[in-house]
């Protein structure tokens, strides 16, 4: 009788994306066009006129710098979370995300305050192209750190209910990818907005 | 070649010389509008290559890490090596048992 060589049938494997990390994916994409959109806006103005105009307030470089650093500090934490969450650690997961939220507090905190003190020099949405601009792109980019910094709220407090486990964290996931998103928004601004 | 083909060509030809200065110009009202040099439409022309480069950056990126986590992903399917010459060996033996059916090498 002939011999034959029978491969092994092949094993059922899970999908290498999640539903859950391809549904990021979408919306991150999706974020990523309406900040292209708004770099492109801001091209426009930054390239076809004298910038910054010599009547308005220069952009606060120093204090801006130490405060991106505080918001890419956040990233440290939250990839803290990411371990504590697989090891089923929930205290440390709850401090980790904790922190990160306090940190994302922080940069939001101090960008008020560096508003607050560019409005009262006469920089205002409606003086020149120059405020229009900065406050339309770092304004979008704060609204979406302010929303992922609620979402870490949430997040932390049903991590302290614990409602994550090493084998479902599916929420706690988007809530980081959502945040290192957000974190890369403000690599590609800072040096655009304030240093270009 | 016709006569016909050749008008045809010819004409063709003569389109796309004429059109080569207006290939290089952004829109018909900025071409108006601005100057060569002008900084207006060079701020339009860099804003224009930002904003079309922007959808295939995102969809390669996109693409590169579906690439990476399938290229990670422990249960992914492999091709079943089979070494040639242990099989040729193998195939060239008799059976020893009756019945027996196969092996994998």
């Amino acid at each position: 009788m002939p011999r034959r060589i029978v491969s092994p049938p092949p094993a059922l494997a899970a999908p290498p994306v999640s539903n859950t990390r391809l549904a990021m994916v979408v919306v991150i994409a999706g974020e990523s066009m309406l900040f292209a959109g708004l770099i492109g806006m801001f091209l426009v103005f930054r390239l076809s006129r004298p910038w910054p105009p010599a009547d308005l307030p220069r952009l606060p470089l120093g204090m801006t710098f130490l405060n991106t650093l505080v918001l890419f500090a956040s990233a440290v934490p939250m990839s803290r979370a990411l371990g504590a969450v697989r090891r089923d650690d929930r205290p440390t997961l709850v401090r980790a995300l904790g922190l990160t939220a306090l940190l994302g507090t922080t940069f939001l905190s101090v960008q008020g305050l560096e508003w607050v003190r560019l409005v009262r020099h006469g920089l205002t949405l409606g003086s020149s192209m120059y405020g229009a601009t900065f406050y339309v792109l770092i304004g979008c980019h704060g609204v979406h750190l302010l929303i992922a910094v609620l979402w870490l709220a949430v997040t932390a407090i049903l991590a302290a209910r614990g409602l994550f486990r090493a084998a479902r964290h599916a929420a706690l996931e988007m809530c980081a990818i959502y945040w290192y998103f957000v974190c890369a928004l403000w690599v590609v601004l800072f040096p655009l907005v304030y240093l270009y | 070649m016709t006569h016909a083909r050749r008008s045809l060509a010819l004409t063709a030809f003569l389109l796309l010389g004429a059109a080569s200065r207006a290939l290089a110009q952004s829109c018909a009202m900025c071409g108006a509008s601005f100057g060569p040099n002008d900084p207006t439409s060079r701020a339009f022309s860099w804003s224009i290559l930002f904003l079309m480069a922007a959808p295939y950056t995102i969809v390669a990126t996109v693409a590169g890490f579906m690439f990476y986590m399938h290229r990670r992903s422990p249960g992914r399917r492999r091709a079943t090596i089979i070494d040639l010459a242990r099989a040729a060996r193998l195939l060239r033996r008799p059976a020893t048992a009756r019945g027996h059916q196969g092996e994998t090498p």
